[in-house]
């Protein structure tokens, strides 16, 4: 599957409107191939439920001298800023999700912070399906801690979802990645647009 | 330099502007550059404070609402430190990426960190822009017009970073002034936008200028635009054409461009001699410019005739602020970094799977949260030790009056070959030293005691100490809520065993013979009688107040279950001497303590889970039985298995009213009359069967001639 990845997908870094001229759904657009071997979306805002920072600093003493072609900017402490990778993994053979959020500072969010992220139907599905669960692993190339929703049942309900037998070698790729998507996204609070079922591809 | 004719093909207005308020640039670390400065510190830099080459990234906003950010990767760290003398080998960015030049300071305590002077090394980053716009470098490799500067203190023991970033922008007097800033959509026509759009999409898909952050656009008279690098500055000065000084601009904001014009600015009017300067804050959404949300303005700009100088020191603004205010920001990163909470976190998770897949009745926080005392350090004690880490267990106490022999490390998990050597390390404190290098997160202790009993008498001079003895291990069983009974003697087990039924503490043993195993829960605390409650509280006051003598009767038919003694006709005697060797040392296929020891935490787990605790009836395995009934399954009292037949069996054994350890005779005598009794019985074994009536019982029973099938021939204890 991941050579399949790398054929339908663009070179590092280039956008996929190259190859999908027509501007093809929002799931091309915006994902960017990496050479290692993952699509990422990154820079995913998301507006937190405010957090009231501790303000734990001693402030300096000293100003700066006034500087009035500076603009006094109000600041939004409570932006979370989210990336998402797709990877293969080879010892299921599905594609995974993973995911790591952070505040504007770069500070990395936790599990429980990332959960009140979530739109309600997101936590809702987790906790009823057995199938989808947010656990924190190794992402396999960047060697840090991310999260991601373990891919143990993913192949079973992506054969419920695309009925009957999957075609091994099937240039479809972008539908099952689609299919994919749109049921994990719903775990994560990605929203799909709906013309990029309706599309041929 | 000559003048240009092609700004006078704008529309300007000349109504007085009003000064032109740019957007500060905003910092962002992410988690891996403080990784790789960690590593670089730990392993090449040492105390070393000079200062470090850096590449920051940033892009175009992208996004209507939320500007973009100067951000640092853990590729902004130079790989090799030999490469550090030439930090004008830039990275190659790509579209998503521009990079930038910056410079490090870290320092090696928080005192310096402070002790910089901010305004002397701001000065010296806007000195070396404005040499590089002198010199005309700008026009080679643009992006050092956003040259920026950081300045840190890595705490490494603690894994929190103080950081500050400074954008030196060099100041202009009289500031710039803002003739006119609009969306580029209104300020162009329509052949202009498309044409516009079309060249910087080119521009932003060609790998060789994707990253180039500052560049020039001309226009000719028939609209159609053409995206330059700003070298190419002499080349556009054709008549007729319009012409545009672009950049990427990370700001969202409708009315303000962002921080990079500030120096553009004073490096195109300082150059090319520029008063009046129309600029492009190119801005994108999806991949694609968007000239909505960039923005096309008009400045007015008058470099000071001091930048001329080639000793000039540029004023310079660009400390970022926090929250508005002049400070530096912190970030822990100790969840992320530290290894040692990260293996925390990793066993965790392993729980937590199991819970989330499998057992979602599964109490973790029981698990990690109840203290167990483990009576021996053998090869019972360290299989136990390691089985409740598995579980999640933190709170393991070992206690064990014995060295570490040199037999031991090959049954014994805990001890290496070292533990040996010299005499042998105490076991009670090896084994908690072991536990701790496998898992750091770990509250394990060990204890060095000897637990006295009966049938080893005491002499005199010692009586003293093994009163103290028993007091120890009294209180130990008080601060712990399960109890392990894993010694290598029946008679060792006494005393625990007496002390757990008097404060209902649940009390797991397991023993083994040769080839067989005894694994077994001991029942709740007996019903005892108010009139035997002592009034003698110098040994236990506080401990009895614990004890809620109400529920003392077992859910089974309202009969308690029994303890490791509850089926003995005989007292626990001195089983040790005047054996032969292999009798005195525990002799055992080295199978069953694994399974023994993995069965006795498996039967806790079940006991800490089930509604009625120590209280659970003995359940026995039965074909009838289906498992999704109770997620962990039966719990059993009794299991005994057999290493020959590769067989267990589940077995339920209620506790007898002549026990000489658990039997209301024996804990209500105790509680009466304390040590003294304890003593008694250790120095007299005779005394424990008269007084529970074993004695009585034998005497009767042998008068009847009849054929005792003698349980006391356990194979459970050797």
């Amino acid at each position: 599957m991941l050579h399949l990845m790398q054929m339908i997908l663009p070179r590092n870094g280039r956008r996929s409107t190259q190859i999908f001229p027509s501007g093809h759904g929002f799931l091309v657009r915006e994902w960017v191939f990496h050479a290692e071997g993952y699509l990422a979306l990154e820079n995913m805002n998301q507006l937190s439920a405010s957090e009231a920072l501790t303000d734990d600093e001693n402030y300096s003493a000293e100003e700066e001298p006034f500087d009035n072609a500076t603009l006094v900017q109000s600041y939004n402490d409570d932006m979370h800023i989210y990336d998402f990778h797709i990877v293969y993994s080879f010892s299921y053979r599905v594609p995974v999700l993973y995911f790591r959020g952070y505040r504007c500072d770069g500070h990395p969010l936790l599990l429980c912070d990332i959960e009140r992220d979530l739109p309600p139907y997101s936590l809702k599905i987790q906790n009823e399906s057995k199938w989808t669960f947010m656990t924190q692993e190794e992402h396999p190339y960047l060697r840090r801690p991310w999260y991601t929703l373990h891919p143990c049942g993913t192949s079973d309900w992506m054969k419920l979802l695309l009925g009957g037998d999957l075609p091994s070698k099937s240039p479809d790729m972008l539908h099952y990645l689609s299919a994919w998507l749109s049921v994990v996204g719903q775990t994560v609070g990605l929203r799909i647009p709906l013309e990029l079922h309706d599309k041929s591809i | 330099m000559a003048e240009s004719p092609s700004t006078s093909s704008w529309p300007s207005s000349e109504r007085a502007g009003k000064i032109l308020q740019f957007a500060p640039f905003q910092s962002l670390v992410e988690d891996g550059f403080w990784r790789r400065l960690s590593s670089l510190k730990l392993d090449t830099l040492g105390i070393d404070q000079s200062p470090i080459p850096i590449i920051g990234f940033y892009a175009p906003c992208s996004h209507a609402q939320v500007s973009n950010h100067m951000t640092l990767l853990a590729e902004s760290l130079p790989h090799d430190p030999t490469m550090w003398s030439s930090p004008s080998e830039m990275t190659r960015g790509n579209r998503n990426r521009c990079p930038v030049p910056g410079i490090l300071y870290n320092t090696n305590t928080l005192e310096s960190f402070h002790a910089l002077d901010r305004e002397s090394l701001l000065k010296m980053e806007a000195k070396k822009i404005l040499e590089d716009i002198c010199s005309g470098k700008v026009e080679e490799d643009s992006a050092l017009l956003s040259r920026f500067l950081v300045i840190s203190f890595a705490d490494l023991k603690k894994w929190s970073f103080r950081y500050w970033f400074a954008f030196p922008a060099l100041v202009l007097d009289p500031p710039a002034t803002l003739l006119n800033l609009q969306p580029a959509l209104e300020a162009l026509n329509l052949e202009e936008v498309e044409s516009l759009s079309a060249a910087c999409n080119e521009w932003r898909n060609s790998s060789s200028t994707a990253d180039v952050p500052f560049f020039l656009v001309s226009f000719t008279s028939s609209s159609h635009a053409t995206v330059r690098p700003l070298k190419d500055w002499e080349a556009c000065q054709v008549d007729g054409q319009k012409l545009l000084f672009g950049f990427y601009d990370p700001c969202h904001l409708p009315n303000n461009p962002g921080w990079p014009l500030r120096n553009f600015l004073a490096f195109i009017s300082s150059r090319w001699n520029i008063e009046k300067v129309h600029f492009l804050c190119y801005r994108e959404k999806h991949g694609l410019a968007d000239l909505g949300l960039s923005l096309v303005g008009e400045a007015l700009v008058s470099p000071p005739q001091a930048w001329r100088d080639p000793q000039c020191i540029p004023k310079a603004v660009g400390w970022e602020l926090k929250r508005g205010k002049l400070a530096s920001r912190t970030i822990n990163l100790a969840d992320s970094m530290d290894p040692e909470r990260l293996a925390v976190s990793a066993a965790d998770l392993n729980l937590k799977l199991m819970r989330w897949r499998t057992l979602p009745s599964l109490n973790l926080n029981v698990l990690s949260i109840v203290r167990c005392l483990l009576l021996g350090a053998g090869t019972l004690g360290c299989q136990v030790a390691r089985m409740l880490m598995a579980w999640g267990v933190r709170k393991i106490t070992l206690l064990d009056s014995g060295r570490v022999a040199m037999s031991n490390p090959v049954r014994q998990s805990l001890y290496t070959f070292e533990d040996c050597l010299n005499g042998g390390n105490l076991k009670a404190v090896a084994a908690a030293r072991s536990l701790k290098c496998i898992f750091p997160a770990v509250e394990a202790e060990g204890i060095k005691l000897a637990i006295p009993m009966p049938g080893h008498p005491v002499p005199a001079h010692e009586s003293d100490g093994v009163l103290e003895d028993c007091k120890h291990l009294q209180s130990l069983i008080a601060s712990h809520d399960v109890i392990f009974l894993l010694t290598d003697t029946r008679e060792s087990r006494w005393l625990p065993t007496l002390f757990c039924a008097n404060l209902n503490k649940i009390a797991i043993t397991a023993a083994l013979g040769f080839d067989s195993y005894l694994v077994m829960r001991h029942g709740a605390a007996p019903l005892v009688s108010m009139s035997d409650s002592s009034t003698k509280v110098e040994d236990m006051s506080t401990v009895v107040a614990q004890v809620d003598t109400s529920l003392t009767i077992d859910g089974d038919k309202g009969q308690r279950l029994g303890c490791y003694f509850c089926n003995d006709v005989v007292a626990p005697i001195d089983s040790t001497s005047n054996r032969t060797l292999d009798q005195q040392c525990t002799v055992t296929r080295p199978g069953l303590a694994p399974i023994a020891s993995a069965l006795a935490v498996e039967l806790l787990v079940g006991i800490l889970h089930h509604p009625n605790g120590i209280h659970a009836p003995g359940e026995i395995a039965t074909s009838i039985t289906s498992s999704s009934e109770q997620p962990f399954g039966i719990l059993p009292h009794q299991i005994r298995g057999s290493m020959p037949q590769f067989s267990q069996m589940t077995l339920v054994g209620h506790s007898s009213n002549s026990c000489t350890a658990c039997s209301s005779t024996v804990v209500s005598e105790y509680r009466r009359r304390g040590m003294e009794f304890i003593l008694q019985a250790i120095n007299h074994p005779s005394y424990l069967e008269d007084l529970t009536g074993l004695t009585e019982l034998m005497k009767s029973a042998s008068s009847f001639k009849l054929d005792w099938d003698n349980e006391t021939d356990d194979d459970a204890d050797v």
